[in-house]
């Protein structure tokens, strides 16, 4: 896998010996975005960091906590050093000279070889100091703004934006967060080996080899799903618990377009397969109650809104909801995704929304129950 | 300027500014919960969403740009903050809001949701104040205050649905390092975090006929009593207090403003003796019950630099047992002493131990400017239409030095006004403007005879935490300091109308300033009844029955380990 491959820090001595706007440039011509999952584009980010006065910050966001989502744990356990190198890339741009890695808290098996990669850029470079932080957990920690606070010792609580990361960060310092992916493209980028429509997905579900996948954005769902063998007939794939759930059509191409024109994200690249052996309702509840799990509390939407949708469900699952119930389950789905204060409230009813469209009859099979 | 369209009408705004504060400065109301713009608290309850360029955005959090088009008002954001306010509703059990609170005109409709009331211990452990969760929206503003004040009692806890705002350790605030200054009480919009009634054990004592009750009024809630009547903010009624607190069946109207003339002619003799003795500099003021608390727990190794006086309406307590009951000849067992403060701290002070004498406490009973509003409502008193009526003697007379102790500089005022005539500046100047102002952080030189008095003034517990830095770092060559742990002093105590919009704050200042001005005596040393309190009962300043009476000690609250 194109992933796998070892640059040798030979991106970042390419890098160092150019003028970080060039380089910039160069990130910009490539269309890199986020591939934590909100695909804003890289360049940007960088840009906006690099015009920043002060000391700089950059977070290397290793908080891959989105369900079936184990991109960043394949990355930091296969080449670390790609990542290191694209931290040292990203600060050699926006001229930070402190790097934090912030690991998540179960992730915590991978900080022997991400620290051995630490050590590695020391002996040869050693001009940036990385340091490695566990995380203190919860998915709230792989909110960009979450992420600061929790690196100052406070709640996990995501920040009001403006102002921006890269305004006022990691203590009030112009802070650069970006995901592992994202960082590891960078010396790709550098050395003319970046492919744009690459991509590392996480398969799980109904599937007898689950794991990360590398292939194009542009594959139809049939053809990638068959390398991961799936058991049964396919019925659903959600895309991880954030991105939606669509009904399962080997023909849908895998592109981001495609995708969010059906009402999902494929952000991070998560497909979980279901087949028609499951209690879809069931799963969806699950959905739901993760999210009341993870929900930080801080604003009103996610913290009391998505408790409402979970006895809701369970209101299905006993045969006792009234198409009142189903209507408010809508209500209760849009106001969620349109007025809560970050991505992850914002993204914590898109499963709600596609079911209700793409699976209508597991909402109303449970009416006609009563 | 750049402009937008906010519903229709161009609007002028600042770079910078968000879409709430455009539409409130032109009088667009958009319904919001959290929002709080001196205490940088927002985006929490999401109520004051609107539409910019076709997009739902929080509008407290969303900054205008050139062109954009608002829309505060349709279908979709009517809907939104229906759900929004239905589920809150649905969670905080209105029956235990006591007040008129800043929350219940959102909450009228009937609800989308079945109630699931939260059923958590309400915490009523502080003397104090009281800590509600079930009517809690956890809008944060408490938690933002208690920080401003660099005390953190108070934060939250637990996650999503389960969120409390709670002392670390889910502990009692009674238990915190909490100043109970009450701060967190005038920003809460809901009462859940309220001022510890008292109104039911004052009106025992009233009841008892044995009983030979005596009020006493801080110098500050005549000028914000009014607020709480519809009155203009810096409207003084002093008249009409009296009269209404005679109407409540106070036996004795008293004025703590004598208090604070005792306050000020020992307070200025300690700090004259300290200057003169190679005493402990600076000396700090002590009249302020939360500063106390807070020296206590953070800067308890400077407690030799606080001035020992006791607060004025203790002072008048201790009077009040002593000297007026031998003149009156009522045995002190039955005198009630109530102080109607500013204050929630004065509830916390009123039962420490140190603050007894003879076997009685130096006062029974706080109650706060918005409680004695509650009285006289509930008794069905027309406040605006009562006449005037004065304080009864002989404890009710007092001088404009008294009076201005409720702003932030009129006790450093006030001690200097006496001060130069410790010194023998027998026509000392009166007015001091130099130390009167809005600054959190103040400093004067004042040239009394041949020394310069050097003197800080701050307000607010941040501010205090400053300057007590640099007094434990030798830091700080002052001889006084005055410290008021609200911001703007005792009339923007924790215990005042419900307001911290320091406009407001300044016309309750300036009222106090006006009837120092009006009176003939402004001179605590000038007041007759501090003279004549003194040849009859304490002798002197500083004598060993003023240290009885009128002086106190500290305690060490610091963590031990």
């Amino acid at each position: 896998m194109q992933i796998e491959r070892h640059t040798g820090f030979n991106g970042l001595r390419k890098a160092l010996s150019m003028n970080p706007d060039e380089l910039i440039e160069l990130i910009r011509n490539s269309g890199l975005t986020g591939r934590g999952g909100a695909h804003f584009p890289t360049w940007k980010k960088l840009s906006l960091a690099r015009s920043s006065q002060g000391e700089k910050i950059v977070v290397c966001d290793a908080e891959e906590s989105e369900p079936g989502t184990f991109k960043d744990r394949f990355i930091l356990e296969k080449n670390p050093l790609i990542v290191v190198e694209g931290i040292a890339i990203a600060s050699h741009i926006i001229e930070a000279r402190q790097a934090i890695i912030y690991l998540r808290g179960e992730y915590s098996f991978l900080e022997e070889g991400i620290r051995k990669a630490i050590e590695e850029y020391n002996k040869l470079f050693g001009d940036i100091n990385i340091h490695l932080i566990i995380s203190g957990g919860g998915y709230i920690c792989g909110e960009e703004t979450a992420i600061l606070n929790s690196l100052e010792g406070k709640r996990p609580n995501p920040r009001n934006k403006p102002p921006f990361p890269v305004e006022k960060g990691y203590m009030d310092k112009p802070t650069l967060v970006n995901n592992v992916e994202t960082l590891a493209m960078l010396p790709l980028i550098i050395l003319g080996d970046y492919d744009p429509d690459l991509r590392l997905f996480s398969i799980s579900g109904n599937v007898e080899k689950p794991g990360v996948y590398e292939a194009r954005l542009g594959i139809t769902l049939g053809e990638l799903i068959a390398r991961a063998k799936p058991i049964g007939n396919p019925r659903a794939v959600l895309l991880g618990a954030s991105g939606g759930v669509l009904r399962y059509d080997p023909n849908l191409v895998l592109t981001m377009d495609n995708i969010e024109r059906l009402g999902g994200m494929l952000g991070m690249n998560t497909l979980i397969i279901i087949n028609d052996e499951q209690d879809l309702l069931q799963v969806f509840k699950h959905i739901a109650e993760f999210f009341v799990h993870e929900s930080c509390g801080l604003c009103t939407p996610c913290r009391e809104g998505n408790p409402r949708i979970v006895d809701i469900m369970e209101k299905i699952i006993d045969g006792t909801a009234t198409s009142r119930d189903i209507s408010l389950l809508e209500r209760l789905a849009k106001y969620i995704a349109d007025t809560s204060m970050c991505g992850l409230g914002k993204a914590s009813t898109k499963w709600l929304l596609t079911a209700l469209k793409y699976f209508p009859e597991v909402f109303s099979n449970a009416k006609s129950n009563n | 300027m750049p402009k937008a369209i906010i519903d229709g009408r161009e609007i002028e705004f600042e770079e910078g500014e968000t879409i709430l504060e455009a539409a409130l400065r032109n009088g667009i109301n958009i319904p919001h919960l959290c929002f709080n713009k001196r205490l940088g608290v927002k985006g929490r309850c999401r109520q004051c969403i609107v539409e910019a360029d076709g997009r739902i955005v929080a509008s407290c959090t969303t900054r205008l740009r050139e062109g954009m088009h608002i829309i505060t008002d349709n279908e979709k954001i009517r809907e939104y903050r229906k759900i929004n306010l239905d589920l809150l509703k649905s969670r905080i059990n209105t029956s235990q809001i006591l007040e008129d609170e800043e929350i219940l005109e959102y909450l009228e409709e009937e609800g989308l949701f079945e109630e699931k009331l939260l059923s958590l211990p309400i915490d009523n452990s502080s003397p104090a104040i009281v800590r509600n969760p079930n009517i809690c929206i956890l809008c944060g503003r408490c938690v933002a205050m208690c920080n401003e004040q660099t005390v953190g009692a108070i934060n939250y806890a637990y996650r999503s649905i389960n969120t409390v705002i709670i002392p670390a350790f889910m502990d009692e605030i009674n238990n915190t390092v909490c100043s109970t200054c009450g701060q967190c009480t005038l920003v809460c919009p809901t009462g859940a975090i309220r001022e510890k009634e008292d109104i039911d054990r004052v009106m025992e004592a009233l009841n008892d006929k044995d009983k030979h009750v005596i009020i006493q009024t801080a110098p500050s809630i005549r000028a914000s009593l009014g607020e709480l009547f519809g009155l203009p903010p810096g409207t003084l009624v002093t008249g009409k207090m009296v009269t209404a607190l005679r109407l409540l069946g106070f036996d004795m109207v008293f004025d703590t403003d004598l208090g604070a003339d005792l306050t000020t002619f020992e307070e200025a003799h300690e700090l004259w003796h300290r200057i003169n003795n190679n005493g402990v500099l600076p000396m700090t003021t002590s009249c302020c019950p939360a500063w106390i608390k807070f020296m206590e727990h953070f800067y308890p190794d400077l407690a030799p630099h606080v001035s020992t006086c006791k607060s004025p309406h203790e002072m008048f307590g201790a009077i009040a047992k002593s000297y007026y009951a031998r003149l009156r000849g009522i045995d002190p067992s039955r005198i009630v002493v109530v102080s109607a403060m500013p204050c929630t701290a004065k509830k916390f002070e009123a039962q420490r131990q140190e603050l007894i004498n003879d076997g009685y406490r130096n006062v029974d009973y706080v109650l706060t400017t918005r409680e004695i509003a509650r009285m006289i409502k509930k008794k069905g008193i027309d406040f605006n239409s009562l006449e005037e009526s004065e304080f009864d003697k002989p404890l009710g007379i007092s001088s404009g030095a008294g009076a201005i102790y409720g702003a932030t500089g009129g006790v450093t005022e006030s001690v200097l006004r006496t001060l130069v005539w410790i010194a023998g500046e027998e026509l000392g100047k009166i007015e001091y403007r130099e130390v009167r102002g809005m600054e959190g952080v103040r400093e004067a030189e004042i040239r009394i005879k041949d020394k310069n008095i050097k003197i800080c003034i701050v307000h607010g517990l941040g501010n205090a935490r400053k300057i007590m830095e640099k007094v434990r770092n030798k830091q700080a060559e002052y001889h006084f300091i005055e410290v008021m742990a609200c911001p703007g002093g005792c009339i923007g105590g924790g215990g005042q109308p419900k307001s911290n919009d320091i406009n407001i704050l300044r016309k309750r200042a300036m009222a106090l300033y006006t009837q120092d001005k009006k009176l003939k005596i402004r001179k605590a040393h000038e007041n007759p009844i501090v003279r004549r309190i003194y040849d009859e009962f304490l002798e002197k300043p500083l004598s060993e029955k003023a240290h009885k009476y009128l002086h106190t000690s500290y305690i060490d609250r610091a963590p031990k380990i």
